[in-house]
Formats: structure tokens, sequence, C-alpha cells
């Protein structure tokens, strides 16, 4: 840009203005580059989603859902499937948020900032790139061989609620930190104990970011294939696991804890490598049903957010 | 020992606290140093200084709010009257203290939560089960903070909705709630608008009469207008205290008339 | 510890407004001296100056005043720059009131010169002169002492006064004489009777604006307090 001599005529503005329209040039391209990105992203995604959907939908029938998986492609369904991944989330869901919070609430609010301290959280940050099939080969070992639960829902849950602990207390970390300090400390001037303070404000005032770490992490566990086979899971469950006070002798209250079972993925795995291209379709259908169900909850964890949020403001 | 110039009145009032030798350390530095100084009741005690000359730190010390953040260490004592208990000993409980004595912070902060459930939090945190005599206290504290007009009919919207004067009012009625002894306010208009300011100093004027007030402004007019007593302090030293007729008239020690006279440099 | 505020312009109004209280106070006192050479010579000329420039002397009053009431409005000034704003009110009040003896005192000449009196009545004029001596240097003082603060000057300022008051009793009893001696001069020694209490008014102001000068360096107010108490004050 050759500068312009005190006294010409060139005015320095008409320099600005070809500089800024320069600028406003690069502007207008990375915005170009960066939808171009986006899209590529979004279109893979959406054919994959679409092949998905034409191949599976027609198969979506009631008794899809209600049926077992059988060796006729046209009676199988995913009833085993859909409430194994239910139960076995649900036990996640027990496990991993009260000690996710409880956790992270220790960190952040009561642990001493000493070497210990630091030890732990550094570990829980490494504990999330864990490969998943790992903590398959640990729940082995551990929760199905030496406590003796079993190749069983029990297992499975806490299996996936190790997977997700580092999300659940990593995201409760975050959202206890973004309570600003006033708010603390006008809680401690009214006389409030550390345990008011964290059950009083803290936690509540966190709802809208705890609930979003649990609900993403529930939909990554929704989806985990490796340690669940690893435990054990069976590829073909004709049977639901004992509702409590059913069935002869009537089951146990938490019989069903113990009781084999199935999970989503597993059975889309199970029919994918089936020959028959029938099978193919219904691991479509199963798929579409299990990306709608992941889609679902982080529409859920979504809205939570923003309702949530409505009344906090600081 | 200190050279502080204080000068007492010649009637006291009666005395409510007062610091004793008081040092203060963040770590190893040391923010405080030997500050003695009464705090008589029902009055307003201002304390003036530059920024980082020990006013918010010897504030603080008052309700133990140091205590939350490691590192920190009193030495000397500040007593609380009638019954001479020292807040800063070890075996003192500061939730105790902060129970004696509230405190109103610069920036407004009520709770999100409703404006009852903000002004009835100190009694919430002392268990106070009688649904009555939480709501007597609310509205005897929203009274006293001259809010209860305005809000009366919309105790359960959020306290976040109010406007920036009306939050400040809204944290004095949560600190008036617990009925304290001595409420700390640490530039309490700093945050607001004018009219806002004036209405809260007005409040100040008003609200002395039950309590005693302690309060940090750098705002030098503002600790003319509303103070009985000004401590003028400086890098953590207490340099004078007195009356605040007396200190903006005809101060004693050079420091103090430089400072007030805004000849500081 | 600088003697300057953080705002040079504040500084600059409090300079320029005690200048201007210095320039009303040498006005008043050329006033002062004007009217009695006025009286000494019966100069009819000099004592109309004198009236001209009064108005002068009452305009800067209200001019002094009004830029006061600016400084205080938006300085908010307290401790020892307010004592100076309200001991410059006081001053500036006492100064015009000398210029209105000063004024008083050139009335009283074009009245004796009206009425045909002259140097052929033996009036103690002279003696009035030493008096106004007096009197302008106890005004000179108490300027000089507001100028440089100092309150040792307008310690002796105080101290002087009766000196005034002495010459003042000395003179009236001279004039009694003479009114007794030829009761033709009465009515011009009861007119010198007023000159001479105006010249020694001239020294009570004096004796104001140094009790003002007082209060702006020491916080203290010296007015109606014996001698000893504001010596004590000073120290």
């Amino acid at each position: 840009m050759a500068a312009s001599q005190p006294g010409t005529a060139v005015p320095r503005t008409a320099n600005l203005r070809a500089l800024i329209r320069k600028h406003k040039r690069w502007d207008a391209a990375f915005g170009v580059v960066g939808v171009l990105s986006l899209m590529v992203g979004i279109l893979t995604l959406a054919a994959l989603f679409a092949g998905m959907a034409i191949d599976g939908i027609p198969r979506l029938t009631g008794d899809f859902f209600v049926n077992f998986p059988s060796r006729r492609a046209g009676q199988a369904g995913i009833l085993s499937a859909w409430v194994g991944s239910i139960l076995v989330m649900f036990v996640t869901a027990l496990f991993a948020v009260p000690i996710g919070i409880a956790g992270a609430i220790y960190l952040e609010e009561y642990a001493k900032k000493n070497w210990f301290t630091d030890v732990i959280e550094i570990n829980i940050s490494n504990l999330a790139g864990v490969p998943s099939i790992v903590y398959g080969l640990l729940a082995l070992g551990v929760f199905v061989y030496m406590f003796g639960f079993g190749q069983s829902i029990l297992s499975a849950g806490l299996t996936l609620a190790l997977l997700i602990l580092p999300i659940v207390i990593v995201a409760t970390r975050e959202a206890l930190r973004s309570i600003p300090q006033h708010i603390r400390e006008g809680a401690y001037a009214c006389g409030a104990s550390q345990w008011q303070v964290v059950s009083h404000h803290l936690v509540p005032y966190g709802m809208p970011g705890i609930l979003t770490g649990v609900i993403i992490g529930m939909a990554r566990a929704i989806g985990e294939t490796a340690p669940i086979i690893t435990i054990g899971a069976l590829t073909f469950i004709a049977f639901l696991p004992p509702v409590p006070g059913t069935g002869s002798p009537p089951a146990g209250l938490f019989d069903w804890l113990f009781s084999p079972f199935t999970v989503m993925p597993i059975q889309i795995f199970n029919w994918t490598s089936r020959p028959d291209p029938a099978f193919h379709q219904n691991a479509a259908a199963a798929s579409f049903v299990l990306v709608i169900m992941t889609l679902g909850m982080n529409g859920l964890a979504i809205w939570l957010r923003y309702r949530l949020r409505k009344n906090i403001k600081w | 020992m200190s050279t502080s110039t204080i000068t007492l009145p010649d009637h006291p009032p009666p005395l409510k606290a007062r610091s004793n030798n008081l040092d203060f350390y963040y770590g190893s530095f040391k923010a405080l140093k030997g500050v003695s100084m009464p705090i008589y009741e029902n009055k307003v005690t201002a304390l003036i200084g530059p920024s980082g000359c020990g006013k918010s730190t010897y504030l603080r010390c008052f309700n133990r709010m140091h205590d939350l953040y490691p590192g920190n260490r009193y030495d000397g004592e500040i007593q609380l009257l009638p019954d001479a208990v020292n807040v800063l000993a070890k075996d003192v409980d500061p939730i105790e203290v902060r129970m004696r004595i509230s405190m109103v912070f610069q920036k407004p902060n009520p709770f999100p939560k409703t404006i009852f459930e903000n002004v009835a939090y100190g009694l919430r945190v002392r268990n106070e089960k009688s649904r009555s005599y939480v709501e007597d206290k609310v509205e005897a504290a929203l009274k006293g903070a001259a809010l209860w007009g305005e809000v009366r009919d919309r105790l359960d919207e959020s306290g976040s909705n109010l406007s920036g004067g009306q939050q400040q009012r809204l944290c004095i009625a949560r600190a008036l709630a617990t009925d304290p002894e001595i409420i700390l306010f640490d530039e309490p208009t700093s945050a607001l608008d004018p009219i806002a300011t004036g209405s809260i100093e007005e409040l100040i004027g008003e609200l002395k009469h039950k309590v005693s007030i302690l309060i940090v402004t750098h705002n030098m007019q503002q600790a003319a207008r509303v103070s009985d007593h000004v401590a003028y302090m400086y890098l953590g030293e207490l340099i004078e205290y007195g009356a605040t007729r007396d200190i903006f008239m005809k101060p004693k020690r050079r420091e103090t008339e430089d400072y007030i006279t805004g000849r500081f440099g | 510890m600088s003697d300057k505020h953080l705002s040079t312009q504040f500084d600059a109004e409090l300079s320029a407004i005690s200048n201007r209280v210095l320039e009303m106070g040498g006005l008043v006192e050329s006033q002062v001296a004007q009217s009695v050479y006025a009286l000494s010579q019966f100069s009819g000329e000099t004592a109309t100056q004198v009236l001209q420039h009064e108005e002068r002397v009452n305009a800067m009053e209200v001019e002094i005043d009004a830029d006061l009431s600016a400084i205080i409005a938006r300085r908010q000034p307290t401790a020892r720059d307010l004592r100076l704003l309200i001991a410059v009110s006081k001053t500036i009040a006492n100064l015009e009131r000398v210029g209105d003896e000063a004024a008083r005192i050139a009335r009283t000449v074009q009245r004796l010169i009206n009425t045909g009196v002259s140097s052929r009545l033996r009036l103690p004029v002279a003696d009035l002169g030493f008096e106004a001596d007096l009197a302008i240097a106890q005004l000179r003082k108490a300027l000089d002492a507001f100028a440089r603060l100092d309150t040792a000057q307008a310690l002796q300022v105080l101290k002087n006064d009766d000196q005034i008051d002495q010459e003042f009793d000395g003179l009236l009893r001279k004039l009694i004489t003479y009114m007794m001696e030829d009761p033709r001069t009465i009515s011009s020694s009861i007119d010198l009777v007023f000159v001479a209490k105006a010249i020694e008014r001239v020294g009570d102001h004096a004796k104001n604006i140094s009790e003002a000068v007082i209060y702006i360096v020491k916080g203290a107010d010296v007015r109606h307090t014996s001698m000893s108490d504001v010596e004590d004050a000073i120290r």
C-alpha cells in the first residue's frame, strides 16, 4: 500500500476505503468456506440418515416394536432391545448422576487445592479419552466376575455409568464454575453453611448445565456397543427381564437387574451381520429408531436447558 | 504500633464494636497494619481512602468473609459488644458471626429466586419453620428497606427482574430480615445511578436508628453526606479517625487533608 | 504530598479568586488614601474620582461572590479549600465596606467644599492623615497576610488595632476642644468626627480580614476572643 505524501491530492480516505473493501472480500470468502464446510458435514449426515430412513421406515410397523427377535426377518422386532436399552440407561443414570454430581461438588467446593486434588483432576480428564472397550474389559473382570453380578443389566449399567462419569463430572464442574462468586458470597453472608450454599444455591442454579451434561452422557451411552458386548450382552434374547412380582415363582424386586438382556446397538449389529437383506432392512429400521432416540435425548437436553436458564439471571 | 490520629467524641455514644490492633495477611502480604478503631452504636462509620488502602479488607474482617478463601490470616481482635466476643477468634464460628453481622455488596446480588425467598433466606438458613413468622419478618424487612410498597403484589416474582436500585434495596432487606446488630456496606452505590444512590443514602440515614453501620465508599461526598464518623486509611494503616464534620472541615493530619481535597498525588 | 490539586483547573480557579481579592484590596486601599488626600487638600476633583471608582468596588464584590458560588457548586471543596472560600467571602464584604468608608469620606469632602469651609479653619486634618496612614498600613498588612497566608502577620494586625482606637480617641478629644473653643467649627468638626470614625472602621475591617486569614490556615474562628486565645490558636 503506497503511503500518500503529505499534501498530495489523493486523500487518505480513498486508501482506507480500498483497504476496507479488501477486508470485506476476505470476510465474504471466509463466510463461503465456512458454509461449505458445514454443508459437507450436514449433507453427509443427512444423506446417511436419509438412506437409513428410506430403507427402514417401511418396516416401522406396530409389531416391529412389540415383537421379539426371530429367525424370520418379517416377524423380528426390537422389543427386548429397546426395553433393554431403557433399563440399562436407567441403571446408568442411577449410578452416574449422584456419583458424578457429588464428585464434582467435592472437587469444586470442598477439596483443598493441593497436589492430590490436581492428580484426581488430571485423571478424570484422562478417563474421558479411554476407549470404551477398555471399560468393557474392566467391567468384565470387576463387575461380572469379581463382584459376581454376572452378564446382566446391572453390570452393563455400571459399566456405562463409569464411561459417562467424566462427562457428568466435567459438566457439573463447569456449571458450578459459571455461578458468579458474588452469589456465593451473598449466601455465605446470610449465615449459610457450606452445605446450605451447595444445596440451596449451587446445585439448583447449576441444574441446566448439570442436566445437559447428564443427558449428553446418556445419549452417548445409549449408543455404546463395545463394552456391552465385552461383558456379554446376548444377541438373541426372546424374553424380557422379569417384572417384580410376576411369574411363578414370583420374581423378586431386583431380579430384573441380574437378568440377561440385549440393547439396541447390539441388535442392530446382529442383524447387519446376517446375509439376508430383509434383516438389513430391519437393521436400518432399528438404526432409525436409535437415532431418533438419541436426537430426542439431545433435544430434551436443549429444551430443559432453555427452560431452566430463563429463570436464572445475574 | 500504629501512628493513627484518633479523635474520640467528647461524650461518646455506646460502643457497638471495636478493632484492637488488627493485622491481616493475604498470604505473606500484610494488608492491614495495627488498625484500632471504635464502631459506635446506631451511628454510621465511613471508611475512606484510595484504592488498595485496605478499607474493604478491613470491612470484610467483620463478618469473616476472608475465611472463604485460602491463605488468609487475622492477627489481633475485633470485639463485638456488649458481650465482648472476639469475632476473629478461632473458636468462634464464622456462621454465628454472620448471623449477627450482615453485609450488602457493591454489585447488587439478589439470588435467582423469588423476592420473598430472597428476603427470607437468612431465616431459612436458621431453619425457621413458622410460615407466619417468616412472612411478618419479610414484610418488616421490605418496609425497612423502603421496598414494600413497590413489591408487595409480586413477592413471588424473580428478584432479578427489579431495577438496579430496587435490587440493592432487596439485598438490604435480605440483610435486615435477621435483625443484625451491624450491617456492613461495601461501596453499595458504586454500581447505581444518582437517583438510586440518593435513595440508598436516604435509607442508610434511617436504618442507623435500628442498626450500627459500617460503610466503605470511594465517593467522598457520599461519606460526608451519610456518615457520623469517618476513618481515613492509607496502605493498610488507619491515618485518622474523627467526627465527619471535623474531618471535612478541619482534618488534623496533612495526609487526610490532601486526600479529601484532591491533592493526593 | 503536593500542594497542588490533581485538578489543575481547580488550582487555577483558586489562585484566580485570590488574585481578584488582592486586586480589590489594592483598589480600596488606594480609595482610602485618595479620599484622605482629598480631605487634606480640599480637592473636589479627587473626591469625585473616588466616588466614581466606588462603583467598580461594588461590582468587584458582586463578581467575586458569583465566582465563589460557582466554585463551591462545582468543586464541593472541603477542609482548607472550603475555609479559604468562606474567608474570601467575608474578606470581600469587609473590603466593600472599606470602599464605602472611603466614599463617605469623599462625600464629606464635597460637602465641606460646598459649604465653603476651607483651610482657613484650623482643623486637625493632619492628625486625621496620621490616623489614616495607620489604618491603611493595617489594611495593607492584612492583605499581605492573606496573600501569603501568614498568621504571624495577621496576629500583628490584631495587636495593632488598639493603636488606631487610641488615635481615634485622641482625635475626638481634640475636635471637642475645637468645638468648645469656636462654635462656628461645630458643623465641620462633627463631619471630621465622622471621617475619623470611618477611618477607625477601616482598621476594624483590616482586623476582620486578619481573623479570616487565621481561619484559613488554622481552622480556628478567633472572632470575639482574647489575644491570648488567638496566640494559642496560631501556635
